[in-house]
C-alpha cells in the first residue's frame, strides 16, 4: 500500500500552514500530505493542534498563512459546504446523524440534485446500493435512533461516499466503540482505501492507530514532529515508543504502575450482589490502600456494579457490609455519608455542569460545607478549596472561574475527580477514569490514583482499557455478562487469564484467544 | 401482526388512536346530547376547527425545526382587523387580493420572527413572546380601540361562513372548512415526500448536525416561520369572514389553541416528530371536546383554557411514556425481523436481503 502512495499524485496537500488564536500558536508551519488510497494517521496529545488542523481542512477556520492544494491546485475553503463540494467530509467521535429521520435519508439528506419530489422507493434502493459498496448490511428503513453508534457511524461515512468524497476525515472514531465494533470500522476503511479515499485519522489508542495507518504524522505544540511510514512488523514496537517520545516530548511509560501499598483495614464486604436482570453473584473485599481492578468487556456490566454501590441503581440481591456494619445503599446521598463517591465515565453527560466554572463544579457536592450562617455560599472558601485542588491534581487552566467546557478532556477529568475528592470519601470508584484524553494526562491521572491508594483511599478502577488495569491494580476481578468470572491477584492477572476469564469458555477453547489478544488488548 | 407492526409506524399508529378517540367521542357524546349525530353538528364544528387548523399546520412547520411561534395569536388578530378594517373603507377590494394581503402581511410579521431566531440566534420562545405582545399593541395602535362591524363589511365576506363548497349526503363541506382541508394536505405532501420538507424533521431532530450537513439550515428555520406567518396570515382572513365583528382581542388565545393542536396531535415539542394531518386530527380532537362539553354542561369559558391545558399535559405525559416505548418496541422489533444490527461483511459484497 505504502509503496503505491509515494507513486501515485496527492489529492490534498496542506503547506505551511500556520494558524494564531490570540496568544497561542495553533499551528505552527504545519505540511501534510494526503494520497489517495492511504490512511494517515496524525497523532498528538491533546492541544498538539489535530482539531484546528480539521478545521481549517473543512473550512471552519481560515489559516493566518500557507496554502491548501487539492490535485495540485490551490483552494481556498470557507465553511463545510464547500469542503464537501471539493470532497472533503469529517466524521467525529459522537455521529452526526439525524435520529428521527431513516438511514437512507440520513444518507442523502445534503443531496442537491435528488430534486425537490421524494422518491421513496429509489431512496431506498440507492441508500442500499452505497451500503453494499462498503459491505455494509444495514435496514435502510429503520430510523437512525435504534441504531449501535457503530452503525450510525457506518451511515455517516455512506453519506460521505455518495457525496463522492475523496478526502475523509475520521475524527477519534473508535473512542465510543467496542472492539468488535472497531473491527467492523477498520473493514469500513479497508473498503474505503480500495476506492483510493484518502484517510486522516485521528486517534488516540496507539494499538489501532499502528494497526491501520500507512503512515502516521506526529503532531506537538503546533508543530510537526516526525512523519514516517508505518514500519515492517518486528519494528514496529520500537517506532511505536518513539513515537509516543515524540509525541509528549520527554520519556513517559505509557503505563504508570501503582506503587505497593501495604494494604489497610478491610473497608467493604461485597456478598453476592445482583440486581435482577443485570448482574449478580458480585463478591469482593476491598482494603484502604487498596486498587481493585474491573475488568471485562463492553456489556459486562461493571458500570452497572458502580451505579449499585453509588445508589444511583441500588442492588436488590446480595449484602454489603461497610466497615463491617451491614449496610443498604439506596441513594448518592446515602452513600456519600458513608464515604463512598462515585466517577462516572459519562464526563460531559453526567459527570459536570459544562457551563460552570471549575470551582463551582467541584464544591457542587459538598456545598453544603461551603454555607455560611445566612445560607449564602462562601466565595472565598469555594476559590481556596478550588486553588488546592487545581496544584495538588496539576489542573491546567489560567483561572478556577474559567467554564469547565473550556478545558482540555484531561483537565476535566481532574475537575471531575477534585470535585468527588472534596467529598472525603473513603472509597473511591472511578469508572474509564483515562478515557479519551492523551497520554501525558494518562500517566498524571495514574500518579493521582497511586497517590490516593497511598494516602489509605479503597479505589475501585473499572477500565476497558486493559494494561492501565493490570498495571494499576493490586487485584483485579473479572466480569462477563453480568457475572463475576473470579478475582486475581496482581502476580495471577496476566493479560492472557484475564481476557480468557472476560470472553468465557467458548472462545478460548477454539483457540481464538491468541487473535483477540492483540486486537482487545486495548478495548477490553 | 408482524406485517401491521411493520406497516404502521409509532407516529401512525398515534394518528389511528386520535381517529378512533374521536369517533368514540362523538359517539360518547350522541348518547348524552340529542340531536348530536345531526349534519350541523358537523358544519359547526368543520367550521370553528378552520382557523385553528389552518394556525397549528404553520406552528406545526415550526415545531418541527425545535422551534415555537407564540405570535400567532396577534397575528391573526392583527390580519383580521387590518383586512376588516380595508373591506369596510372600501367595499369593492376584489377578494383574492384581500386574501394575498392578509398572507402577505402575516408572512412579513413571520418573517421577522424568522430573522431574530434563525439569523439573530435568539430563542423562539423569546422572540415570538415578544412579538406576540408587540403585534398586539400595534393592532391596538393602529385600531385606537374601535371595533370592525359586520355591517361595514361587503356582501360576498358575510355570506362566506354559510357557503358550501359541496356535499357528501346530508354532510356539508363549507368552503372555509375546505380551505383548512387544503392547506393540512398540501403540507402534508410538503413534510413527506418534498426534499425541503424532511430536511425540516432533520433540523429538529439534531440541529447541531444539520448545521454541518450542507444544506441551508438557518435559511429553512426562516422559512418555517415565514409560513407559519403567511398561515396565521391566512387564518386572520378566514376568522374575519367567520365572525365580522372583529375588536382588539381578536384571535387571542390561538397560540395556546395551535401548541395544543399540534401536540394533541402527536408533533414532539422537542422537534423531529409530528405532522400536519397530526395537528388538523388534533385541532379537531380539541374543537370536539371544546364544543360538546359547552353543550352538554355548559361549562364556563373559563374552564375550557383549563381544559386546554390539561390536554397539553396529557399529551405530553403520553407522549413521553407510551410513544418512547412503542418507538423502542417497534426498533426491537425491526431489529429482530430484519437483522438490522450493522454487519459488515468480510469477503465479497453479498448483498441484505
Amino acid at each position: 500500500m505504502s509503496e503505491l502512495s509515494t507513486t501515485s499524485r496527492p489529492i490534498l496537500e496542506m503547506r505551511h500552514i500556520s494558524k494564531r488564536f490570540d496568544a497561542t500558536q495553533a499551528l505552527d508551519d504545519v505540511s501534510l500530505t494526503l494520497y489517495p488510497g492511504e490512511v494517515h494517521a496524525l497523532i498528538g496529545e491533546n492541544g498538539a493542534g489535530k482539531s484546528t488542523l480539521i478545521k481549517i481542512m473543512t473550512g471552519v477556520h481560515q489559516p493566518d498563512s500557507g496554502v491548501i492544494l487539492l490535485d495540485g491546485a490551490p483552494v481556498r475553503i470557507h465553511n463545510s459546504q464547500e469542503a464537501q463540494t471539493l470532497g472533503i467530509a469529517a466524521i467525529y467521535q459522537e455521529p452526526m446523524v439525524f435520529p428521527d429521520l431513516n438511514v437512507a435519508e440520513n444518507i442523502f439528506i445534503s443531496h442537491r440534485n435528488r430534486g425537490a419530489f421524494v422518491n421513496w422507493g429509489k431512496l431506498h434502493r440507492d441508500a442500499e446500493a452505497i451500503l453494499a459498496q462498503l459491505d455494509v448490511r444495514l435496514d435502510v428503513r429503520m430510523p437512525a435512533r435504534g441504531l449501535t453508534l457503530a452503525a450510525q457511524q457506518a451511515v455517516e461515512i455512506a453519506r460521505a461516499i455518495s457525496l463522492n468524497v475523496r478526502v475523509l476525515i475520521m475524527d477519534e472514531p473508535t473512542a465510543s466503540l467496542s472492539a468488535h465494533e472497531v473491527n467492523q470500522l477498520f473493514r469500513i476503511i479497508e473498503s474505503l482505501r480500495s476506492k483510493g479515499v484518502a484517510i486522516l485519522f485521528i486517534g488516540h489508542r496507539m494499538e489501532e492507530v499502528f494497526r491501520v495507518a500507512d503512515r502516521i504524522t506526529v503532531l506537538r505544540d503546533g508543530r510537526v514532529i516526525s512523519s514516517r511510514l508505518r514500519a515492517a512488523p518486528e519494528e514496529l514496537d520500537a517506532q511505536r515508543e518513539l513515537m509516543i517520545r515524540e509525541m509528549v516530548g520527554r520519556e513517559v511509560s505509557e503505563f504508570f504502575a501503582k506503587s505497593a501499598v501495604p494494604r489497610g483495614k478491610l473497608l467493604m464486604s461485597v456478598r453476592n450482589l445482583g440486581k435482577e436482570g443485570v448482574f449478580s453473584g458480585v463478591t469482593f473485599d476491598i482494603y484502604e490502600g487498596e486498587v481493585l481492578g474491573f475488568a471485562g468487556l463492553i456489556g459486562a456490566r461493571r458500570t452497572d456494579v458502580g451505579l449499585a454501590l453509588f445508589g444511583i441503581e441500588p442492588a436488590d440481591q446480595g449484602e454489603i457490609l461497610f466497615e463491617g456494619r451491614p449496610v443498604q445503599i439506596k441513594s448518592p446521598d446515602h452513600a456519600l455519608k458513608l464515604g463512598i463517591a462515585y466517577v462516572t465515565e459519562d464526563r460531559r453527560g453526567l459527570g459536570l455542569t459544562l457551563p460552570m466554572s471549575i470551582a463551582s463544579n467541584i464544591t457542587l457536592p459538598s456545598l453544603r460545607r461551603y454555607l455560611s450562617a445566612l445560607g449564602l455560599v462562601r466565595r472565598k472558601e469555594e476559590q481556596r478549596t478550588a486553588e488546592s485542588y487545581r496544584e495538588r491534581l496539576m489542573i491546567r487552566t489560567p483561572s478556577v472561574n474559567l467554564e469547565v467546557a473550556k478545558l482540555s478532556g484531561g483537565n476535566q477529568q481532574k475537575v471531575m475527580l477534585s470535585k468527588w475528592l472534596n467529598t472525603q470519601p473513603r472509597l473511591l470508584i472511578l469508572d474509564e477514569p483515562t478515557r479519551g484524553i492523551d497520554v501525558r494526562a494518562k500517566a498524571e491521572v495514574h500518579h493521582i490514583i497511586s497517590d490516593l491508594a497511598a494516602q489509605g483511599l479503597g479505589i475501585i478502577l473499572i477500565s476497558s482499557d486493559l494494561p492501565e488495569v493490570l498495571a494499576m491494580s493490586d487485584r483485579v476481578l473479572v466480569m462477563r455478562e453480568g457475572r463475576q468470572m473470579g478475582v486475581f491477584s496482581r502476580d495471577e492477572a496476566t493479560q492472557e487469564r484475564v481476557i480468557m476469564a472476560a470472553m468465557g469458555q467458548e472462545l478460548s477453547s477454539n483457540g481464538q484467544v491468541q487473535s483477540s489478544l492483540t486486537t482487545q488488548a486495548v478495548e477490553l | 401482526m408482524n406485517e401491521l407492526r411493520r406497516r404502521f409506524q409509532p407516529e401512525q399508529i398515534r394518528e389511528l388512536v386520535l381517529i378512533g378517540l374521536i369517533l368514540a367521542l362523538a359517539l360518547f357524546f350522541s348518547t348524552q346530547i340529542e340531536n348530536y349525530l345531526h349534519p350541523r353538528t358537523f358544519t359547526r364544528i368543520s367550521t370553528s376547527v378552520a382557523v385553528v387548523a389552518i394556525v397549528a399546520v404553520g406552528q406545526t412547520l415550526v415545531i418541527l425545526t425545535r422551534n415555537i411561534d407564540l405570535s400567532v395569536g396577534s397575528i391573526v388578530g392583527f390580519t383580521a382587523y387590518a383586512t376588516g378594517t380595508m373591506l369596510a373603507a372600501n367595499n369593492d377590494l376584489p377578494p383574492l387580493a384581500v386574501v394575498l394581503m392578509a398572507v402577505g402581511m402575516g408572512a412579513a410579521m413571520g418573517a421577522l420572527n424568522g430573522v431574530l431566531v434563525a439569523y439573530g440566534r435568539v430563542p423562539a420562545i423569546i422572540v415570538t413572546l415578544g412579538t406576540l405582545a408587540i403585534y398586539r399593541t400595534l393592532l391596538v395602535e393602529f385600531s385606537g380601540a374601535k371595533s370592525v362591524l359586520t355591517s361595514e363589511l361587503p356582501r360576498w365576506l358575510v355570506n362566506l361562513p354559510p357557503l358550501n363548497a359541496f356535499s357528501i349526503g346530508a354532510v356539508e363541506i363549507r368552503l372555509l372548512f375546505l380551505i383548512a382541508l387544503i392547506v393540512v394536505i398540501a403540507f402534508q405532501i410538503l413534510v413527506t415526500y418534498m426534499t425541503w420538507g424532511r430536511r425540516l424533521y432533520a433540523i429538529g431532530s439534531n440541529p447541531e448536525a444539520a448545521r454541518v450537513a450542507g444544506f441551508p439550515a438557518q435559511r429553512m428555520v426562516f422559512t418555517a416561520f415565514l409560513l407559519s406567518g403567511a398561515l396565521a396570515g391566512l387564518a386572520g382572513f378566514v376568522f374575519l369572514a367567520r365572525f365580522g365583528n372583529i375588536t382588539v382581542v381578536a384571535g387571542q388565545g390561538i397560540e395556546l389553541k395551535s401548541v395544543a393542536a399540534a401536540v394533541v396531535g402527536g408533533v414532539n415539542i422537542n422537534g423531529g416528530i409530528g405532522s400536519p394531518f397530526g395537528a388538523f386530527l388534533g385541532a379537531l380532537l380539541i374543537d370536539i371536546i371544546d364544543n360538546s362539553l359547552i353543550r352538554w354542561l355548559a361549562i364556563s369559558e373559563f374552564w375550557r383554557n383549563a381544559l386546554l391545558g390539561l390536554m397539553i399535559l396529557l399529551a405530553v405525559a403520553t407522549d413521553t411514556v407510551v410513544m418512547n416505548r412503542l418507538r423502542k418496541a417497534w426498533v426491537r422489533h425491526e431489529l429482530q425481523t430484519s437483522s438490522a444490527s450493522l454487519s459488515v461483511e468480510q469477503g465479497g459484497a453479498r448483498h441484505a436481503t
